[in-house]
């Protein structure tokens, strides 16, 4: 799981069964921000179940936990989702891009 | 999941014997800021081309995207064919590079 900003939303009509209805959130995960030098950050893209929105800071798990949290331990063609709208955190030494906005946020 | 640009096409005459008949994608992250010098290889059961934004899914979400069952010799699957991704400082990812703005 990793804690992560909601920064767009993505569009698809060409695709396989079963990612219908899915409304999948583009999420910039938190901590890749810590090192200047670390590498470029691959938004992970991840269905949303919950209804976050754009800059909100929301939990994302992967496999087993994601597919419980979209319904049901069944088969889906997406690993990974929305478990948590975060309300607030304490991380003293967080930079500050973690609590407000980051590149083009408000 | 992730978003990424197909970049190419790979051809394997020898194979897993679960991979007959699948193609195989290069496909180049997208990044928030540029595209990643990292590629990978995902099996596409949607027939997307060189250039196309794709969705790629991983692991068990990728083998239930193909329908082969679980024993199977890959991990990573194109799932869909981007539209669009709207970005929060404006930017609007389009179906290709040259769509972009």
């Amino acid at each position: 799981m990793f804690l992560g900003r909601v920064v767009g939303e993505v569009w698809a009509t060409r695709k396989v069964a079963g990612l219908e209805g899915l409304r999948p959130l583009v999420i910039a995960p938190l901590d890749e921000r810590r090192d200047p030098a670390a590498p470029k950050v691959t938004p992970v893209i991840a269905a949303d179940p919950l209804g976050a929105d754009l800059e909100q800071r929301v939990v994302v798990a992967f496999g087993k936990a994601a597919r419980v949290a979209c319904g049901g331990d069944g088969d889906y063609p997406f690993e990974a989702a929305v478990v948590g709208i975060v309300d607030d955190f304490d991380v003293p030494d967080a930079p500050a891009d973690w609590r407000a906005g980051g590149a083009g946020g408000r | 999941m992730l978003i990424g640009t197909v970049v190419g096409n790979v051809w394997a005459t020898v194979k897993d014997p679960t991979l007959a008949g699948l193609r195989f994608l290069v496909v180049q992250p997208f990044t928030l800021e540029g595209e990643s010098a990292e590629t990978i290889v995902a099996v596409d059961p949607l027939g997307a081309g060189i250039g196309e934004r794709v969705l790629v899914v991983f692991g068990r979400a990728a083998r239930h995207a193909i329908g082969r069952g679980h024993d199977v010799g890959f991990q990573a699957a194109v799932a869909g064919i981007v539209d669009r991704m709207e970005l929060e400082d404006g930017r609007l990812v389009g179906p290709t590079r040259a769509q972009d703005r």
